[in-house]
C-alpha cells in the first residue's frame, strides 16, 4: 500500500490481497464523494440568497401557466412509434458484430442471423396486423 | 428442451390466432390444445424423445427432478385453463394475447426450473416477470389494476436489480456463473462462502424471496393480488409462484446447499417472519381475495422449509406440497372469480345456492389448511419431517405447527360463511363443465393425499 499515491503496491502476495488496508482508497473515494455532495448542498443552502416569490415556487411548465390536470388520456402514437423504432434499431446493432465476422462465421452464422431476423419479422408482422402503426384511427 | 421450444412456439401461435381468428370462444380451446402438446413434449423429455439434445453449453439441464416438476406445472396450467378459461376470455378482446403471455410465462418457468447457470436464472425469472406486469394491468379501465401493475413493475424491476447485483458479486469473487460455488482466489471453505460470494448469495436470496413473496419482502403481494383481475391473481398465486420457487429451490437447495453456513441463518429468519406475518395478517382480513393473498405468503413459508432442509425428504415433499398447494388454490380462486363480492359476507349461504361448488371449495380449503387425507396435509407433514431430519432448529418446526393451526381459523371462516350463515350470494352463472373440472381437481387433491406415491412420487424414482 503506497499511501501517497493511494495505490496498492503491485508486489502484494495473493493471500494478502484480501486484507482490508488495500480497500482504503475505496473508502477515501467514498468519503470524498459524500463530502463533496454534503459540502455543495449545505454551502448553497447557507450562502445563497433566498427570494421566495409566488412565481418562483410554481411548478415549472416551460414558462406557460399550468392549465388543468395533467392526468388525462392522451394519444400514445408517438410513444408507440418511438418504442418500436428503438426495438428495430437494436436489431441493426446486432448486425454489426456479424458484419465484422461475416467470413469467419460462414454458413452457420448466416443461418443463425437469418433466424434472428426471422424472429424479428414475426414481431413486425404482428405489430402491423395489430394496427400499432396505423396513424389514423 | 421440448417444453421450452414448444411453449415459445405456442405463444406465438396464440398471438397470431388472435389476429387471424376473430370468433370468440376459440382461444381457450386452442390454449388447452397447446398445454396438451406441451405435456406430450414433457413426456418426450422424460423418455428422451427430444427435438434437440442441445443444452446451450450446459447452461440448462433437462433431466430428472425438474422435468417432473415441469409436468406438475403443466398439469396445473391445464386445470387452470379448464376451470377459468371463460374468465380469461372475458378480460380482454378474445383473450388470445393473454393466453400468449401465459405461454411465455411457461417458457420462463421452464428456464427457471432447469438453469445450470446464474445468467439463465436471471433470464428465467425475467421472462416470468415481464408478462406478469402486463397481466396485472390487463383490466385497463380499472384504476386499481393500473396501480397494481405499476407498483409491481417498479418493485419487481428493483428486486431484479438486486438479483443482478448478487450475481455480479458472486461472479466477481469466483469468476464463474455456475450454480455450484466455485473456489474463489480469496479462500474457500467447505461450509461457508468467502465474504464477497456470501454477500452475493444473500442478495440473490433476498430478490428471490421477493419474487416468491416471502416476508419481509412481501409488501407488494396483497396490493398486486388484490388489484389484478381475479383470474390472473389465481395464475400468479399458483403456477408462477411454483415456477419461481423451483428456481429458489434449485439455487439454494441444489447448488448452494453445501455452503448453508452462509445463508442458513438468514433463511431461518425469512421462514419465521413469513410464517408469522402471513398467518397473523390473514386472520384480520375482511376480504376473501386478500385473505388468499396472505395465505399464499403463509404457504410460501412452508415451502421455504424445504429449501432450508434440502434433503431427499424435502425434495419429495416439495413436489407434493407444490402440487397440492397449486391445485387447491386454483380451486378456491375458481369460486372467488365468480362471486360478485369478494368480502367474506359475499359468501354467506353459498352452500344452499351452489352445493357442489361449496363442497369443492371446502375440500380445497381443507387441503390448504392441512387436514389429513388431503395433499396439503401430506405436504406440510413432509416439510416438518424434512426440517426435523435435516437437524433444523426444533423451535422452527414447533412454530410452523402452531402457524398451521392458526391458518385453520381463517380458512374455516370461509367455510363457515358458506355453510352456516344465511344469505343470497350474488354470483356469475356456473356452467356444468366448470363443476365437472372442479370435481376432478378435488379428486386429484385427495388422491395426492392418499396415494402420493402412485400419483406422483413413483415417477421420481423411475427418472
Amino acid at each position: 500500500m503506497d499511501v501517497l499515491l493511494l495505490q496498492a503496491v503491485k508486489s502484494v502476495a495473493t493471500a494478502d490481497v484480501n486484507s482490508s488496508i488495500n480497500y482504503l482508497p475505496i473508502v477515501l473515494q467514498l468519503l470524498v464523494a459524500i463530502g463533496i455532495v454534503v459540502l455543495m448542498m449545505t454551502g448553497t443552502h447557507l450562502l445563497g440568497p433566498k427570494r421566495k416569490t409566488e412565481d418562483k415556487l410554481k411548478n415549472f411548465e416551460s414558462g406557460i401557466d399550468a392549465v388543468g390536470n395533467a392526468r388525462q388520456p392522451m394519444a400514445i402514437k408517438y410513444f408507440l412509434v418511438a418504442i418500436l423504432f428503438v426495438l428495430f434499431d437494436v436489431e441493426v446493432i446486432f448486425f454489426y458484430p456479424y458484419a465484422v465476422n461475416f467470413r469467419a462465421l460462414g454458413w452457420e452464422g448466416f443461418l443463425a442471423v437469418l433466424g434472428f431476423v426471422g424472429f424479428f419479422l414475426v414481431g413486425f408482422i404482428y405489430i402491423i396486423k395489430k394496427g400499432a402503426l396505423s396513424w389514423e384511427d | 428442451m421440448n417444453v421450452l421450444i414448444l411453449s415459445i412456439f405456442w405463444g406465438i401461435v396464440m398471438m397470431f390466432s388472435g389476429i387471424a381468428l376473430k370468433k370468440k370462444g376459440i382461444a381457450t380451446g386452442l390454449a388447452i390444445a397447446g398445454v396438451l402438446i406441451l405435456l406430450l413434449g414433457n413426456l418426450g423429455d422424460m423418455s428422451t424423445v427430444v427435438i434437440t439434445t442441445s443444452t446451450f453449453n450446459d447452461m440448462l439441464a433437462f433431466r430428472g427432478y425438474n422435468v417432473l416438476f415441469i409436468s406438475i406445472v403443466l398439469v396445473a396450467t391445464l386445470m387452470y385453463f379448464l376451470v377459468s378459461g371463460r374468465e380469461i376470455e372475458n378480460v380482454g378482446t378474445g383473450g388470445f394475447d393473454y393466453y400468449a403471455l401465459i405461454f411465455f410465462v411457461l417458457t420462463g418457468i421452464v428456464i427457471a426450473s432447469s438453469f445450470n447457470n446464474l445468467l439463465m436464472l436471471f433470464l428465467g425469472i425475467e421472462i416470468i416477470s415481464i408478462p406478469l406486469y402486463i397481466l396485472t394491468g390487463s383490466d385497463k379501465k380499472n384504476l386499481k389494476s393500473n396501480e397494481a401493475s405499476l407498483k409491481y413493475f417498479l418493485m419487481g424491476s428493483f428486486s431484479t436489480g438486486i438479483m443482478l447485483l448478487g450475481i455480479a458479486f458472486i461472479y466477481g469473487d469466483s469468476g464463474s456463473l455456475a450454480i455450484v460455488p466455485a473456489p474463489s482466489p480469496f479462500g474457500f471453505s467447505f461450509t461457508s462462502l468467502p465474504t464477497l460470494s456470501a454477500v452475493g448469495a444473500l442478495l440473490l436470496m433476498f430478490s428471490l424471496a421477493f419474487k416468491v413473496s416471502a416476508a419481509p419482502f412481501h409488501f407488494w403481494t396483497p396490493d398486486v393480488y388484490d388489484g389484478a383481475p381475479t383470474v390472473f391473481t389465481s395464475f400468479m398465486a399458483t403456477i408462477v409462484k411454483a415456477g419461481t420457487f423451483i428456481a429458489f429451490f434449485r439455487m439454494f437447495a441444489g447448488g448452494f446447499a453445501s455452503v448453508q453456513g452462509s445463508w442458513g441463518l438468514a433463511m431461518q429468519v425469512i421462514i419465521f417472519l413469513t410464517l408469522l406475518i402471513g398467518n397473523l395478517t390473514a386472520v384480520f382480513q375482511q376480504s376473501a381475495k386478500r385473505m388468499m393473498s396472505y395465505s399464499s405468503i403463509a404457504q410460501a413459508g412452508f415451502m421455504l422449509l424445504a429449501i432450508y432442509a434440502h434433503n431427499d425428504m424435502a425434495k419429495e415433499g416439495f413436489l407434493v406440497y407444490t402440487a397440492a398447494y397449486v391445485l387447491a388454490t386454483i380451486g378456491v380462486f375458481a369460486l372467488l372469480s365468480r362471486v360478485a363480492d369478494p368480502g367474506f359476507q359475499g359468501f354467506n349461504g353459498l352452500a344452499k345456492k351452489e352445493p357442489l361448488l361449496a363442497a369443492t371449495t371446502t375440500i380445497c380449503l381443507l387441503s390448504l389448511a392441512g387436514i389429513p387425507l388431503t395433499g396439503g396435509f401430506l405436504g406440510k407433514y413432509y416439510m416438518l419431517v424434512a426440517t426435523a431430519k435435516a437437524g433444523g432448529p426444533f423451535w422452527l418446526v414447533i412454530f410452523a405447527v402452531i402457524c398451521a393451526a392458526i391458518s385453520i381459523y381463517y380458512y374455516f371462516r370461509l367455510i363457515i360463511a358458506m355453510y352456516f350463515k344465511e344469505g343470497n350470494p350474488e354470483m356469475a352463472p356456473v356452467s356444468r363443465g366448470l363443476k365437472f373440472w372442479l370435481v376432478v381437481l378435488c379428486v386429484l387433491i385427495l388422491a395426492l393425499g392418499i396415494f402420493p406415491y402412485e400419483v406422483l412420487l413413483n415417477n421420481l424414482l423411475s427418472l
